[in-house]
């Protein structure tokens, strides 16, 4: 029989509600993600103006020193569980602002991410092809990373 | 008063002046000159030079003028009051650069985050690390002053929060002060993708600066690096050769033309019909499938360097140049009939967000907003550079400066573009067949590492307006001494202020959207 839970974990998994965030330039590979050719609603993937709606967050690509406290409370925002998905090498490590004085080299100490996704900027079907990941994981019924730890509960926004 | 006046290029003067006399200089100024492109500081280390930029629209007549002032002492009189334009260029050199501007309106601190806050973290002698170190002890704080910002209401007025999670927006903040539904003052903050990118290329040699370059914005890379590659040619004394130079163009027009069509789905996105947006996004498509079967990636092409291009062509990646022309030319008429004649999009635009084309000259309006406001300014015609001059294109502009306007300008652009297209292409193929050209070879031409001591000013026609590019080089540098940007949605974001005021709630994403602003270029 199958629990409750794990059909909620079902449910959830096949309709990841994005949260409309965008920091970097990645989010127009994103664009191109949610536009015609490659079209990710048909994977069940729908951007949503309000985080109370939303399901996972994307970090697209750089988050600079002013615009860290609006992801966290954007993310702070949302109902649990949560996921976190980290677009382009900047999420990473800077990528190729690392030397820049205003960018944040170390988001995903600070936020958690679920799943990373390589590129600069990721192609549209990496993109793609990373939310399926989450799709796996939350279908595990695994927590997201950023609930089990991570700075952001420590600060202040 | 000016010393040292000569012509730097055509249409250029370039002078010397004392910071003392510099307003008076710019009131005679003005009445040759109404616009003001851009402030630059550099910093010499014993002084600060201030560049001033002036340009005539009309006149297509451009200034140079510079001034010392000290390090220790950095004051100099504002001249905001004259030019409207000045006013956030001289905050930004005030927040960057310390520079002190007398009389200014409202000298605060503009783009840098707040950790630098009276810290001129663009001066050669700012400790970047020490910076880090404190920074990062105080870690947890970075985000503390955040409620105080968000929240400020008082009794009659109310702040209302447009961005920076708005799906508009963008990371951009608008403070609207309203009263009901009217708008009474509108503030923009911004800085929420500050990259510090003028400071980041300080740091990088003359070739790996186009990686920074060509992020300015990713709408429209190819252009951004091909002023950067102009400037330093300039300076090197390269010229690249006729083949580069015409696919320079293709590739400027292909970043132009898969710009507008996000900028024209953003529009028509902001008013709900997202129709429009997927369907420009489809076309869009097809031109950056050139871009990748020319470099291999999608946005981030980094195809365009100082000598000419990065790689030898293949003719057949023409074919697919072809293929995305011929693939919006089946759409065009469909575009135009649901889109450009809709009557709710002339109905609900064509009220709001109007610029007239005196405002156009004072706050510095460039690009498809000057344009729509019945201003000719295009760089591509006014000092024509790369392979320009061979092709036949015209000047789209129209008379009203609403938000319908802009709509329409960049509409039209599109297929200005493909006309350029279209005959660069077939310049290329007939060069080729006639042995002009030589694909294997005529690609790239040798720059040194180490460039002398100089100075160049470069301007391109950008999807947004005028991109300027200010470079300083030291004798044998291997990385640029300083880069300004100038780039367009600096301007218009100041304009935006200005527009909505009076405006209701609901018009806010319109006006905003038809500035076709990029927050990639509004920070740098």
């Amino acid at each position: 029989m199958i629990k409750v839970l794990d059909f909620f974990d079902y449910a959830r998994s096949e309709s990841p509600w994005m949260v409309h965030f965008c920091s970097g330039c990645c989010s127009l590979e994103m664009a191109a993600a949610m536009g015609p050719r490659y079209d990710w609603e048909r994977y069940g993937y729908l951007p949503t103006p309000t985080p109370r709606q939303a399901d996972v967050i994307f970090i697209t690509g750089l988050v600079s020193k002013k615009i860290l406290p609006v992801l966290l409370r954007t993310y702070a925002q949302m109902a649990e569980p949560s996921y976190v998905v980290a677009l382009g090498a900047c999420a990473f490590d800077g990528g190729p602002y690392n030397d820049s004085m205003s960018v944040i080299k170390n988001v995903t100490e600070i936020l958690p991410a679920d799943v990373f996704i390589a590129g600069c900027p990721p192609r549209p079907e990496a993109i793609i092809s990373g939310l399926e990941e989450l799709k796996a994981k939350i279908k595990r019924g695994e927590p997201s990373s950023a609930s089990q730890g991570g700075l952001w509960k420590e600060m202040k926004f | 008063m000016i010393e040292d006046f000569r012509e730097y290029k055509k249409n250029w003067l370039v002078g010397k002046v004392e910071s003392s006399e510099l307003l008076e200089v710019v009131k005679k100024v003005k009445e040759e000159y109404r616009t003001l492109i851009t402030i630059s500081p550099t910093d010499f280390l014993e002084r600060i030079e201030l560049n001033y930029f002036f340009t005539d629209l009309e006149s297509k007549k451009s200034l140079w003028l510079k001034t010392d002032i000290s390090r220790e002492n950095s004051k100099i009189e504002s001249i905001s009051h004259i030019f409207g334009g000045a006013n956030w260029h001289e905050r930004e050199a005030f927040s960057t650069f310390g520079v002190d501007f007398i009389g200014h309106p409202n000298l605060k601190h503009i783009i840098i985050s707040s950790d630098f806050y009276g810290k001129a973290p663009f001066r050669k002698d700012f400790d970047i690390e020490a910076h880090q170190k404190e920074v990062e002890k105080h870690s947890l704080d970075i985000a503390s002053n955040f409620e105080d910002e968000f929240s400020e209401n008082s009794d009659t007025e109310t702040t209302l929060n447009w961005g920076p999670t708005h799906p508009a927006s963008g990371p951009l903040r608008l403070k609207v002060g309203v009263d009901g539904e009217e708008i009474k003052k509108v503030s923009a903050d911004i800085g929420f993708v500050w990259r510090a990118l003028e400071n980041l290329i300080e740091r990088k040699d003359f070739v790996g600066a186009i990686t920074a370059v060509e992020r300015i914005c990713f709408m429209d890379n190819t252009n951004s690096m091909l002023c950067y590659a102009m400037a330093v040619e300039e300076i090197a004394g390269v010229k690249p050769t006729p083949f580069a130079e015409v696919f320079r163009v293709i590739l400027g027009e292909v970043g132009r033309v898969s710009s507008h069509f996000m900028g024209i789905g953003g529009f028509f996105g902001t008013m709900g019909l997202h129709t429009l947006q997927m369907w420009a996004m489809d076309s869009r498509e097809y031109f950056l499938d050139f871009l990748e079967d020319y470099s291999g990636a999608r946005i981030a092409t980094a195809s365009i360097e100082a000598g000419g291009v990065r790689f030898p062509l293949n003719l057949e990646t023409l074919n697919t140049l072809e293929k995305a022309i011929e693939y919006y030319e089946s759409k065009r008429d469909e575009f135009h009939s649901i889109f450009l004649k809709n009557p709710m999009m002339k109905k609900r635009a064509s009220q709001i967000g109007i610029i007239s084309a005196d405002e156009v000259h004072e706050f510095s309006m460039a690009g498809v907003v000057a344009r729509a406001s019945g201003v000719e300014t295009d760089i591509r015609k006014d000092e024509p550079y790369s392979a320009y001059e061979k092709f036949d294109f015209k000047v789209v502009t129209k008379n009203g400066g609403s938000a319908k306007n802009r709509f329409e300008v960049i509409f039209e652009e599109i297929d200005e573009s493909v006309k350029i297209l279209k005959q660069a292409v077939s310049d290329i193929r007939s060069g080729v067949s006639e042995g002009t050209y030589n694909l294997e070879k005529d690609h790239l031409v040798k720059v040194p590492k180490k460039l002398p001591k100089g100075e160049a000013v470069s301007r391109v026609e950008w999807a947004r307006g005028e991109l300027m590019m200010h470079l300083v080089t030291e004798e044998k540098g291997k990385t640029p001494y300083r880069l300004k940007i100038k780039a367009p949605s600096f301007n218009h974001t100041m304009m935006v202020e200005k527009l909505l005021e009076g405006c209701t709630i609901s018009d806010i994403p319109i006006v905003f959207g038809s500035m076709y602003i990029c927050q990639g270029d509004l920070d740098r």
